[in-house]
Order: structure tokens, then sequence, then C-alpha cells
């Protein structure tokens, strides 16, 4: 399970797409911490990360599209699925890849955390339930582009249906029906039980759904 | 080494492989024949655990393949048809990769990844991207990636398919090799291939077992007739009128009429009878003119053709 979750990590970063995750994340992070910090004066580092979840709705399809389509449609889940590894392993090898790749990023952000510091004392305590609130978000994203990715064998179908799920969810964010509104408390510090165990369960059910599937693949394939 | 008891593999209302029973020994290279779509890749992906038979069981290196999956999964080397690597690996990454997940011993992994480059000849390439490799490289790499735990049974499908000839030559003499320490199996479609290089053939047509046997037994089952081809300048037309003079002739038959005014024809005569001597001294006496003659040994392609036609009948 190790050696694909580091095989994975690599890929990302072999490929330009680690690279093309990051940069636009961040630049799009820039662009909303310049209006925000200049234009409107906030010293505020977490409001930032809402407005960045926005743009999650882009750019995790890039990352998660990959993991199981590519994989079935070069025929390499042949030699993933003839190994003595289970699917749960498997599955939770992507997952925690795609994740890492969210954490390497959210590091990224610190700079403009370290931006802040400089000029003015910036709460870390608010800072630190943002990133987390953030990741529990991003991991969410990830299971569900993953799920969409075991469906079907061509990435872009993947990619679309896991835009369509993640914009629904931005045009939402001010109800309750929306993973973003979970996320909406963190940046005031509040760690709410509620939203966490929201979270994490929607994250358990995609996976779980997702070896499901892998699992019954081999029965019908 | 590997049982397999009564599988059926069905999509819905169809019906891929249907009751196959086989017995693989250890040590044998065993070779899976059947026109395409009969059912070969469907009972090798079986036996890998790839994807579960509907019904029956699969026994590998003594595990069952679904109750005991890992166990049986870590005696087999498999190279699947189409040779499907990771394209953003090197050579000695992508080797790595399948022996750390064939759970390969880790400080056994440097040392083995190394033995499997050179056995495949591989080293040169080792640090190569895998997609810049051309296909004869690529079933190596892939072959590495199948060997590199050092399983019982290596399970091979399609090795040759797409090389050019001299690397056909060269896969199939690794492959023999590679039957001294393990049990082989291989799909095909190329019969002499088979003949050449497995112990036992499986026959498959429209997913049921055809025959199992040796390669040499299978050709002795259908050589019954006694066959042979003679070319002849024969301008008066006398071949048809000395059948009678020819003792033990049972038909003579006109193949085709060449440019040149020779006549090809099929002589058929009883059963274990040589007809060659007999033929010559006929038509010498006659005047006819023998520009050739061949006897025609029946081959696995013969017997090949015939059981699956029987078996459609």
């Amino acid at each position: 399970m190790f050696a694909v979750m580091k095989k994975e990590l690599k890929s990302y970063f072999l490929s330009p797409i680690g690279y093309i995750f990051i940069g636009a994340f961040l630049f799009m992070f820039s662009i909303f911490f310049y209006s925000e910090v200049f234009n409107y004066g906030y010293t505020n580092f977490e409001y930032i990360f809402y407005s960045g979840s926005t743009v999650l709705t882009f750019i995790v399809p890039l990352i998660t599209m990959r993991t199981f389509s590519e994989e079935r449609k070069n025929g390499t889940e042949q030699l993933i699925m003839t190994s003595p590894i289970s699917i749960t392993g498997v599955v939770m090898a992507k997952f925690i890849a795609a994740m890492l790749v969210i954490v390497i990023t959210e590091i990224c952000t610190l700079m403009y955390f370290a931006i802040l510091s400089h000029y003015g004392m910036p709460d870390i305590s608010t800072t630190i339930s943002t990133l987390i609130g953030f990741l529990l978000l991003s991991m969410s994203y990830i299971s569900f582009g993953m799920f969409a990715s075991t469906l079907t064998e061509n990435q872009i179908i993947a990619a679309v249906i896991s835009i369509v799920f993640f914009i629904y969810n931005w045009f939402m964010a001010g109800t309750s029906y929306s993973l973003i509104n979970m996320f909406s408390k963190f940046p005031y510090g509040q760690i709410d039980i509620a939203d966490t165990i929201t979270f994490v369960t929607f994250i358990a059910m995609l996976l779980i759904i997702s070896i499901i599937i892998l699992q019954r693949r081999k029965s019908v394939r | 080494m590997i049982k397999v008891k009564n599988i059926t593999k069905k999509y819905g209302s169809f019906t891929a492989v249907e009751d196959i029973s086989f017995e693989i020994q250890e040590g044998e290279i065993v070779g899976f024949l059947g026109p395409n779509g009969a059912g070969k890749s469907t009972t090798m992906n079986m036996i890998t655990g790839f994807i579960e038979q509907t019904e029956g069981e699969i026994e590998v290196a003594g595990f069952d393949t679904l109750k005991n999956p890992k166990k049986a999964k870590k005696n087999i080397g498999y190279m699947p048809e189409g040779v499907p690597l990771y394209y953003d690996l090197t050579v000695k990454e992508f080797v790595t990769y399948m022996a750390q997940m064939k759970k390969v011993d880790k400080k056994e992994i440097k040392e083995k990844v190394q033995k499997v480059l050179k056995e495949t000849g591989l080293e040169d390439v080792q640090n190569k991207l895998t997609k810049n490799l051309s296909r004869g490289y690529k079933q190596r790499v892939s072959m590495a990636g199948a060997l590199v735990s050092n399983p019982k049974i290596l399970i091979l499908d399609e090795p040759t398919v797409g090389l050019d000839p001299k690397q056909v030559t060269e896969i199939r003499s690794l492959i023999k090799s590679l039957g001294k320490d393990h049990t082989v199996i291989l799909s095909s479609h190329i019969l002499s291939e088979v003949s050449q290089i497995c112990n036992k053939v499986i026959i498959i047509n429209k997913g049921k077992i055809v025959a199992i046997d040796t390669p040499e037994n299978l050709e002795n089952k259908v050589s019954t007739d006694n066959t042979i081809y003679v070319t002849v300048e024969d301008n008066e037309n006398k071949v048809e009128q000395v059948k009678g003079q020819i003792e033990g002739i049972k038909e003579i038959k006109l193949i085709q009429e060449n440019e040149d005014k020779t006549k090809q024809y099929m002589i058929t005569g009883e059963e274990g009878k040589d007809l060659r001597k007999l033929v010559f001294e006929v038509f010498a006496r006659e005047n006819i003119t023998i520009f050739e003659m061949k006897k025609v040994d029946v081959t696995l392609e013969d017997a090949f053709m015939k059981l699956i036609e029987g078996g459609e009948q």
C-alpha cells in the first residue's frame, strides 16, 4: 500500500498535474489575497480560504480524474488487481496521495501567513482551524472525484461528473445542502463537531462506495 | 500447481467460458490455444484473480483464488495482453514498483530488480521512460515485471504478439529457459509457437476445452490419412487413368493447374501405406514427368483446425 501511495505521489510530480494544481491554486489564492488585503484592508488570512474553496471546483478533478480511469484505460489495473494488495489498500493509497498534494498546497499558502505576520498579528488558532477545515473540504472533494473516476474509463467524463457536483456545492454554498457550507464555520475558529462528522462520514461513504464498485467489477468485468 | 475445477464465466446471458476443468503440474509449460474470443484471456484472468468466475473453483499453489486471494496472487507473475505499463516511470522504476506490489522483501528488491533486468536484456535501457521504448522492449519490461518476484507460476497472455521475427525468437527462447524453474502458462493463436515451446496444449474454442494433450499426441490423433502431393507435366491427361495401376490408392484429386502447364494432384492412399515409390514407378512408365512430390506431415495446424471444426459440428 505504501508503495502504491509513493508511486501515485511521484506520478503527480513527474507529470505537470501536481504543479498545475498547486500553481493554479496559489495563483487564485494570490488574487484573493490581493483584493482582500489591499482593496478591503482585511488582515485576515482565513477568509481567503473561504474564497479559495471555489477554486477547488476546477482543480480537484485534475488530480482525481486519472486515479482509476487511467489505470483502466491503459490496462495497468490488471497489474494492480493481480498483485497481493487489497482493493481497500489501493483506494486508500490513492486517496492519501491526492490528500498529500493538498497538504503540500496548504503548506505553500503559509507564505501568505508569513507576509501577514510581518505586518500584523494574524490569529494562529483560527488559521489552524481554517487549514483543518479546508483539508476536510478538499478530502471530501477528492473522495468524490475518485468515486467519479471509478465509474468510467474516460477521464474527461470523470472530470465532468466531479465538476458538476462541485459547482452544485458552490451555488448552494449558502444553504445547508453544501459541503462549502460545512466549511464556513472553520475560518471563524470554530471546529464544529456536526460539520466535522459530516465531512468524515461523507469521505468514508464515498471511499467505501468506490471500493465496492471496484470489487463488484471483478465479477462483472 | 494449478487446479481448475468446473469454472464457468457468464456475462449476463453470454457464457464466455463454460465448465472448464484442467490441472497443471509443476514445471510444465502449457499453451492455451484457440481462435480469438475463445476464452483464453478470460480463463487466464480468472486464474490471476483479475476477474471472478461465476461458478467453480481455482486453486493456485494450494490456495483458493477466492478464499485466499493474496497468497494465490503472490505465487503468480502475470504479463497481461497488450503489455500495460506505467508510462511515466522508467524501466527500473517500473520493475521496482512491481516488486514492491508483489511484496518482495525490501532488502532483496534492489538485487532482484538488477537480476531480472539482466535476464531480460534491459540493462542498457533501465533509465529510459517506458513510453519511449519500442514494442519489443515494452514486452520485455512487462515480462520483467512479471518475473521480478520470482513467482512459481508465470502467466503470459499473447507474449509474442506485435514483435518482429528476431524478437519473437528471443522471447521464445527466454520463455523456454524460464520453463526450467517456473510453471508457465501462455496463450497464443500461433500454433507453431505453441508446438515449439510447450509440452502441453489446451485447445479452447467457444469457451469450452476441445483437447488437452502434448503437441505430438495431438498431431498423431488426427494423422489418419496418408496423403502426398505431386506436381506433374501431363499433356495427355493420363494421371486419372493410371489410378487402377497403383495399388492401395483411395483418391486422386486435381488441385490446381499451373501456368507452366504442370498440374498438382493430391493422392490419398490407404492408411499406413507409403505410395511414393509406386507412384514414381507408374508415372515413369506412363511418361508422366514428376516435377515435385511431397508427403504431407500433419501439423498442429491441421490438428487444431480439425478439432475446432469437429467441435462446431
